[in-house]
């Protein structure tokens, strides 16, 4: 194994999810599918779902401008980073 | 009639150039690349986006640092399966647009070499930064970057240490460590 | 009652299945999405659906084995409906805990950033290959993909990994200044 494969073991080696997430796992496994669902509930429920769809959707506007936001100064970061790495090494 | 579209289409072009502080010109990499970003936010769209950054999160918190007061950040970068699929003449395009008492080149590296060059120029007026433009090209990527407004030059410097890029000395440390040929053992 | 019957050890053992997996679900669905709540919102899906077909498990590693399939269709189903929206090479978000510490964390962030880069098949095949250590043959079966297929995104991603990191002068430095 040469030092690339070594180096992908451990950048690739697992990780752990949140500290909570197999709790969240079996109660939400425990809670099983929703068969009994009474009509009216479910009408209910989709009028909730119709109100707050939009609010959902601003929330989901905003949470893509975000990812765009951190994105654009990931790409900017990395370039950045990089002129300065060989301006650095060029000085030296 | 036709003076009057003119007019409109020149007012489009106008609204679009106070956007970004000079055009890239270079949709038509796009077609041709394997790889592409193409991203355009205004004053009022970042600090829209601003309300969804996680103070707690170091990464987002820098972000979120460096966007107050800013109009602005337009990116356009391509990669491409191939050299040769961009040319001089894209760079040049801008590189002209920026050749303007407002713009300063600050930084500029070239890599016979690799065939790798990278630039950075500031827009000063009136002694305050107004806009940074980032020009980075390898011989498979090509990245134009626009930030507009009062910029945080020193804040810009310190982006590495965020995003999982490695601080400047760090990264100078690690590139003495680690290298091609290291022998860790065997495995399948 | 039928899950009881067919597989009684299993059934009752769902939240240890949980447990001793999620490590293995959730880091091969954060490897290849690079999105962590993304990636625990699709862990947890594939444990919704071991529990839907806990009747079918027929033993610890068969579950282990069903697990990994599921998390590893599951994660590129996602990653084609996030496709949608503009992709490029640097995504990354903070990263979450290491079970083991990390030896050159500046390297293996570049490393991870690079093999996200990667397309949708070679980007499982190095997940599998060095996060769960199999080998091409046991990659080929999960993928349902030749094995031929399988050494060829192997041979072609580490060359490009080491192309890439050359240039980021991490296997050298060739600048001039």
């Amino acid at each position: 194994m040469d030092w690339l494969d070594q180096e992908l073991k451990l950048a690739l080696e697992r990780k752990e999810p949140s500290p909570d997430f197999a709790a969240r796992v079996i109660r939400r496994a425990a809670r099983g599918p929703a068969h009994h669902v009474q009509r009216w509930l479910a009408a209910a429920a989709a009028v909730v779902v119709m109100t707050s769809a939009g609010l959902s959707y601003r929330h989901h506007q905003g949470e893509v401008a975000k990812d765009q936001v951190m994105l654009a100064f990931k790409i900017t970061a990395v370039k950045v980073n990089h002129i300065q790495t060989h301006v650095k090494g060029a000085v030296r | 009639m036709n003076l009057l579209r003119g007019l409109a289409v020149a007012g489009c072009c106008a609204a679009l150039l106070c956007a970004q502080q000079f055009t890239f010109n270079l949709d038509h990499l796009a077609a041709k690349a394997s790889d592409s970003v193409d991203i355009s936010l205004n004053g009022p769209t970042l600090q829209f986006a601003a309300k969804f950054l996680d103070s707690k999160d170091p990464d987002q918190a820098k972000v979120k640092q460096l966007i107050a007061g800013l109009e602005g950040i337009y990116v356009k970068s391509f990669e491409f399966k191939s050299k040769g699929d961009w040319s001089d003449a894209d760079l040049e395009n801008i590189r002209k647009q920026l050749r303007t008492p407002e713009w300063s080149r600050i930084v500029g590296v070239h890599s016979a070499e690799d065939g790798e060059t990278a630039e950075i120029y500031v827009r000063n007026q009136a002694g305050k930064v107004t806009g940074v433009a980032i020009l980075a090209a390898e011989p498979t990527e090509l990245t134009v970057v626009n930030i507009v407004g009062a910029v945080d030059l020193d804040s810009l410097a310190t982006l590495g240490g965020h995003f999982g890029i490695p601080e400047l000395s760090d990264q100078k440390d690690a590139g003495k460590q680690k290298g091609p040929g290291k022998q860790k053992g065997s495995g399948k | 009652m039928t899950v009881l019957e067919a597989a009684p050890e299993i059934a009752l053992d769902f939240a240890g299945l949980v447990r001793e997996h999620q490590s293995m679900v959730f880091s091969v669905c954060w490897h290849y999405l690079h999105d962590r709540d993304l990636a625990e919102e699709t862990a947890q899906e594939v444990f919704l659906s071991l529990h839907r077909n806990l009747a079918s498990i027929q033993s610890a590693a068969h579950a282990a084995h069903w697990l990994r399939k599921v998390a590893v269709q599951r994660a590129i189903d996602e990653g084609r409906r996030r496709r949608r929206r503009p992709q490029v090479a640097l995504a990354d978000v903070a990263e979450p805990a290491a079970l083991t510490p990390v030896g050159d964390p500046m390297l293996a962030g570049t490393l991870r950033r690079l093999v996200a880069t990667l397309a949708e098949a070679p980007r499982m095949v190095m997940i599998l290959r060095y996060q769960e250590d199999l080998d091409a043959t046991e990659i080929a079966e999960i993928l349902d993909m030749p094995l031929a297929t399988v050494k060829s995104h192997l041979q072609r991603s580490l060359a490009l990994l080491r192309e890439k990191l050359r240039r980021r002068g991490l296997g050298g430095n060739k600048w001039i200044g």
